[in-house]
């Protein structure tokens, strides 16, 4: 029910002009006419207008952060349709019928017949828009939620209005949810009715309610909510199981073309020459890349194949940028590099000297090193994109562009089209969001979006740019490589005296234009990469106030890899260190991990409470079945986090002996979950993910030519990969959660520290290769 | 049932340069016969189903047959489609799952296609969606093959690939449908 992607986020803050907001999402106070507008719709009906925050992505510097991130729209058409225009993209997170689900609280909906549609990018929808709609940073449910009940609350409310006008009974007055009658099929439209017997569908109320002036306010109880919080089927499922679904490559338009793309077999070459194309078709030269166009996808494939194309050659310097040898090397040096910049010390102003000191003189000391390599997003459908270049009468002038793009960030889609023609009006762009095969993350970038409005406006008519699955692993944006040393200190007690954790990772929110381009190598943290390895972000490290005195630090690599948003972002590698660390330390002690871990949690009762939940759930202190042994790992995080336990069961077969992951347990609190099951789906697909990455995850590339071409070289697990998972929602009050993300951290640890367990031997490196 | 969501002649496709021999083909996809000229014969079965039928249903994940995208049934053979010529698929009966929900049952195990599909949605198994035709279609096969499937029954016989990691709702689902428990 929330996005599956990463961003650096900081929880969503409500704009609210007029009253301060209050810290329990509940009791929002709303201006609601700063955000909500009513109009008649088109074809008759009402169209309510809500004005959202701007996702809670971090500014770019000199970017205002004030404005509204855009609109959602409520649609009641006369006809007893019922529209939800979403500005979220939809992933497969089900963002779309969660925040129908919240408007049906207040307003009763009959759910079977929500149509939510994604939000076209264009004038109707906030030209002016940055860097807002953008789909990612789990943000998307919780920053609407409180949006989404006054907007139900409203348009209820401009119904009544309504029905009063027509004679109804104002004191009996109430909104019923329409329904299909199982046995004769008959629907039941939504309705306004009271006690007198009058009775009006909204669709019959709605143009008039467009005119009211809504008084009314929630009627829902925080506490017991009707709607919110049950079950519900996602209204998008029933497309996705006949073949009716249109992702970005379903797009199809009259006299539509299609393009190929190959891009230079070195990253960061470019095209020296380009030779003719071959018959009917027709060649692109996009510096990095070359495309052609041709009548359908085999033919420019074919013919990309014929076109002769030499490349620029890498310098020896720009070969060990994009060499995985070299810069894994690189990375190692750096973890004794003399400059570093200081994420976090404890007590204020504490040195790295000085921390090392301590834990040099406790009778107990771990120095461990764990690698990280970079990963693709590797979503089901590859990067696309549809343009369609409108002409003025001249046939030159552009008039108009058209979008279809599985994209996360839609808004960020009109920035590239303006930045390729900066003549044409941002009203005359327009961006439709189609389903998206996967996100992930890699669905905010823009460089397939550029290259498909390049090709379309060389070809002059609508042109569907599609990339290879070679080259959508090739040229990924790629979750950066990173190794963490973790130096630690303990008495005679097994109490942490000293913690000094070392990361050296390249810069994502640098490469992303996040942080001036000058801000100093040395003083510059990329909150991205220390992830939950300090106490005081986002995801803070949960033993942060178990230990005496601890110091983080960052060492930047330089890198020419492409970077970007990968599902969890930093914490991918911030939890692996840490809950592998913690639970080395338990292992020196002759701990168990769990009881060890307690021990550690004290003051941090949100995750010490996940802990034991998902003990119990997980019979931590029984025996393991035979051949079996469990780790386990936390997962912090603001608005969620999760509490995760790993069976690993040995499995011989014939003189070889190979290991599976047979079960997965995990308890995880979002605050208040809209959809329980969606949370549920959420956290499945999170732990597989991270499942997969933890085991065999790893992107390689051999002096700038990428080592993965396909999934044969990227494997993924399968059925038969596929553990047996618990998941269990804890719901301590927490302020509402993101939910597409807090999976996948905690697998890998929870993995290899079930591993270690049955097998003595640790692995410090991902992946983990079992 | 909507089987196509277009039939429509492709530009390109009239040999603009005068260079291209077009060949007529005619392949039958659930129940209908689809008659286009192509320019080329070796082209996958995939293409021609998405850029010419318009059956976009179908889709391509990975181009050399390891992730069962781009599977359909064939003569009622669980087939990929990605690198097979389009000439060998000229004489047999392709349903793709535009055409799943007018499945007879799949064997003994009584389940239609559409039986399937109301299951995918109760069990709301689908995230993104992409990779779920394939999955439906495989899922269909096996169960003509095995009525009441064992777990090492399905790990074998399911070997798509699911990003969104709906392997365990695909599995519940399986087992509901055929009356079998579900792991706790
Ligand atoms: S697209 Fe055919 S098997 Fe992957
Ligand atoms: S549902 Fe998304 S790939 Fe399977």
């Amino acid at each position: 029910m929330n996005e599956m992607s990463g961003f650096p986020l900081k929880p969503a803050p409500f704009v609210t002009t007029e009253e301060p907001a209050q810290p329990k999402a509940d009791n929002f106070k709303l201006n609601r006419r700063s955000f909500l507008k009513a109009s008649i719709a088109a074809g008759g009906g009402l169209m309510l207008d809500i004005s959202l925050p701007r996702a809670s992505l971090a500014s770019k510097p000199g970017e205002d952060a004030s404005f509204a991130a855009g609109k959602a729209t409520l649609v009641i058409g006369a006809d007893d349709s019922i529209t939800l225009i979403v500005p979220g993209g939809e992933m497969g997170q089900g963002i779309n019928s969660a925040l129908a689900q919240i408007i049906a609280e207040e307003l009763p909906l009959d759910f079977t017949r929500i149509r939510t549609v994604p939000a076209p990018y264009g004038a109707q929808y906030g030209t002016g828009l940055q860097a807002s709609q953008v789909t990612g940073g789990s943000s998307g449910v919780r920053g609407y939620f409180d949006y989404m009940l006054d907007a139900g609350a409203t348009a209820r409310s401009m119904l009544v209005a309504a029905a009063i006008q027509k004679g109804g009974d104002p004191n009996t007055l109430r909104a019923v949810a329409g329904f299909t009658d199982p046995d004769s099929g008959t629907w039941t439209p939504n309705l306004v009715r009271d006690d007198a017997g009058n009775s009006w569908s909204y669709g019959e109320l709605a143009t008039e309610a467009a005119s009211t002036n809504p008084t009314t306010s929630r009627m829902s109880d925080p506490d017991a909510y009707k709607v919110i919080g049950t079950r519900m089927i996602r209204p998008d499922i029933r497309e996705k199981v006949n073949g009716s679904a249109v992702f970005g490559l379903d797009v199809q338009l009259p006299g539509m073309k299609f393009a190929a793309v190959k891009h230079a077999p070195a990253l960061g070459a470019k095209v020296s020459t380009m030779g003719a194309a071959p018959a009917g078709t027709l060649a692109v030269n996009l510096d990095t890349a070359v495309a052609v166009v041709a009548a359908d996808s085999w033919a420019a494939r074919k013919a990309l194949n014929a076109l002769t194309v030499t490349w620029t050659s890498l310098s020896y310097a720009q070969q060990s940028l994009v060499d995985t040898a070299t810069q894994t090397g690189s990375l190692n040096s750096l973890l004794s590099s003399t400059t570093s910049a200081v994420a976090e010390a404890k007590p204020a102003g504490t040195s790295a000297a000085t921390v090392l000191s301590a834990i040099n003189s406790q009778p107990r000391k771990l120095n461990l090193t764990y690698s990280f390599p970079m990963l693709a997003h590797a979503c089901m459908e590859v990067l696309n994109c549809t343009v369609e270049p409108l002409y003025a009468p001249d046939g030159v002038t552009v008039s108009a562009i058209n979008v279809w793009c599985p994209t996360q960030a839609p808004d960020w889609v009109v920035n590239t089209v303006t930045a390729l023609l900066p003549a044409l009006p941002r009203d005359k762009i327009s961006v439709t969001t189609t389903l998206m095969g996967g996100g992930l993350g890699r669905k905010i970038e823009q460089d397939y979006v550029a290259q498909a409005v390049r090709v379309a406006l060389f070809a002059k008519a609508p042109v569907k740019l599609m990339w290879w699955r070679e080259e959508d692993f090739a040229r990924d944006f790629f979750r950066p490589a990173a190794v963490s040393k973790i130096q630690v200190g303990l008495d005679a007690n097994g109490s942490i005296q000293g913690w000094y954790n070392r990361i050296a990772a390249p810069s994502v929110m640098r490469s992303h234009g996040f942080v001036s381009p000058t801000a100093s190598y040395s003083s510059f943290v990329d909150s991205i990469a220390v992830g939950s390895a300090v106490g005081n972000g986002d995801e803070p490290m949960p033993y942060a106030n178990a230990m005496t005195r601890r110091v983080v630090d960052y060492v930047e690599q330089k890198t020419g890899f492409s970077l970007g948003f990968w599902r969890s972002v930093g914490q991918s590698i911030s939890c692996f260190a840490v809950e592998s660390a913690i639970d080395e330390c338990a292992r020196l002690l002759g701990r168990d991990p769990y009881d060890y871990r307690l021990s550690l949690l004290a003051g941090n009762d949100t995750m010490k409470a996940l802990l034991e939940d998902v003990a119990q759930l997980s019979s931590w202190k029984s025996a393991a079945p035979p051949g079996t042994a469990r780790g386990m790992a936390l997962s912090p995080g603001f608005g969620s986090s999760a509490a995760m336990v790993a069976e690993v069961t040995r499995v011989a077969s014939g003189s070889t002996t190979n290991y599976k992951v047979s079960r997965i347990f995990c308890s995880v609190d979002c605050g208040f979950a809209v959809n329980p099951d969606q949370v549920v789906a959420q956290i499945q697909g999170g732990i597989l993910q991270g499942m997969s990455s933890a085991r065999w995850g790893r992107m390689q590339f051999d002096h700038g030519v990428a080592q993965v071409k396909n999934f044969s070289d990227y494997r993924l697990g399968r059925m038969a990969d596929t553990p047996i998972i618990t998941v269990r929602i804890v719901n301590q009050g927490s302020p509402l959660g993101g939910i597409g993300e807090v999976g996948v951290p905690p697998v890998a640890p929870a993995i290899a520290n079930a591993y270690a367990a049955l097998t003595g031997t640790r692995k410090r490196n991902l992946p983990l290769g079992i | 049932m909507q089987t196509f969501v277009s039939v429509r002649p492709n530009p390109l496709d009239r040999a603009e340069t005068g260079s291209e021999r077009m060949t007529s083909i005619t392949i039958n996809v659930n129940g209908r016969n689809w008659t286009g000229d192509v320019a080329d014969t070796s082209t996958p079965l995939l293409w021609v189903l998405r850029d010419r039928v318009g059956a976009t249903g179908t889709k391509y994940g990975c181009g050399i047959e390891v992730c069962s995208a781009c599977v359909i049934l064939a003569d009622g053979t669980l087939t990929k489609t990605c690198t097979e010529n389009v000439a060998n698929f000229i004489d047999k009966k392709l349903v793709t799952i535009e055409g799943l929900a007018d499945m007879p049952p799949a064997g003994s195990s009584g389940v239609t296609g559409k039986m399937l599909q109301e299951m995918w949605v109760e069990s709301q198994v689908p995230q993104c969606g992409y990779c779920q035709s394939g999955m439906l279609l495989a899922v269909y096969a096996l169960l003509r093959s095995k009525p009441r499937p064992s777990d090492a029954d399905i790990d074998q016989a399911i070997s798509n690939i699911c990003a969104c990691g709906t392997y365990p709702r695909v599995r519940d689902a399986i087992k509901t449908l055929t009356g079998q428990a579900i792991a706790a």
